[in-house]
């Protein structure tokens, strides 16, 4: 049970981190830095906007990878109380 | 009982997550300058509170370590376990503030990093911890928890100086939100939101924190049971 909880951790935080970098990886274009030659202000909203929000979810699930991922280190640590 | 109180305190702690997200993702508004990227905030501000607490947690086993080694080993190794968990637990959040930054900083500075004062105390505070947690885990002899004590106590000296950093130098990183004199602050829609966070995040940390402290006491435990049996073969 214990090794199992603890497998599960680990492939949870490693998805998750997996799926953090592939978002930050896979977001749209920025636009180039003389934009405002190009476009409207509403126009680079839109445009940043993926891209801000794909990165968020990143650092979210960055987040959730890490603690899992000590969960699941302690996890493996772990020793019922009968056993200690 | 305890397995209960244990149980209903995970339950807690899980939907204090669970609140903590939706305000930051459905409840707090949009930045107006920052737009989404903003929402960052709210993992990596509780993170960074967090991570100083425990280290506090750590300055505070570290010193009661070196109070009573001598007087009451029983007291000393508890504080040595309070120690090394605050410190791990620490890390583990100081961790999660290292990346988190860098991914906010792409998106509203244009970089992943600069040396800033706050990002480089913090590279240093976080750099002095996992040095301390490298010699518990691989220095041997009976000076390591004493040693890791000291190193404990240095290391938590960082802590005020990474507070206090953007304040005393003006650089790349944002001046203070909270406490930093005229114009900082932020709207109670999006402070709210930050506090849910901060105690979701601290009662997870309390929870892990906990953990750690125990499965420390259990290997100190063991080691005393292997010693004890070694004298009297």
């Amino acid at each position: 049970m214990k090794k199992f909880l603890s497998i599960l951790l680990t492939l949870a935080s490693a998805g998750l981190a997996a799926g953090a970098i592939y978002l930050m990886a896979a977001a749209p274009a920025e636009p180039p830095r003389d934009w405002p030659a190009h476009m409207s202000v509403q126009q680079h909203a839109l445009v940043i906007a993926p891209i801000d929000h794909s990165y968020r979810v990143a650092a979210y699930l960055i987040t959730w990878a890490i603690q899992l991922g000590y969960l699941g280190w302690l996890a493996m640590k772990w020793r019922p109380a009968k056993q200690g | 009982m305890k397995t209960l109180a244990i149980s209903a305190y995970v339950a807690v702690v899980a939907a204090l997550l669970g609140w903590g997200f939706y305000q930051a993702v459905y409840v707090a508004p949009q930045d107006a300058m920052q737009g989404d990227i903003f929402r960052i905030i709210y993992y990596h501000v509780p993170s960074a509170s967090v991570a100083f607490v425990f280290f506090a947690v750590s300055l505070l086993g570290s010193i009661g370590y070196l109070t009573w080694r001598r007087t009451n080993p029983n007291w000393a190794q508890r504080a040595d376990a309070w120690a090394l968990a605050g410190a791990e637990v620490g890390v583990v959040f100081c961790t999660v503030v290292l990346i988190t930054g860098p991914i906010w900083g792409r998106r509203a500075w244009g970089i992943w990093w600069t040396w800033d004062a706050r990002l480089t105390t913090t590279l240093v505070l976080w750099l002095i911890y996992v040095s301390y947690l490298l010699l518990r885990r691989f220095a041997a002899g009976p000076q390591v928890q004493t040693l890791a004590a000291v190193l404990g106590i240095f290391g938590a000296l960082d802590v005020p100086i990474v507070y206090m950093s953007n304040r005393w130098w003006r650089t790349q990183h944002p001046a203070p939100v909270f406490g930093g004199g005229d114009g900082s602050g932020m709207d109670k829609s999006m402070y709210i939101p930050l506090l849910w966070n901060m105690l979701a995040w601290f009662a997870w940390g309390v929870l892990i924190v906990a953990m750690r402290y125990r499965v420390e006491r259990q290997q100190q435990v063991a080691a005393e049971k292997e010693a004890e049996k070694a004298l009297m073969a």
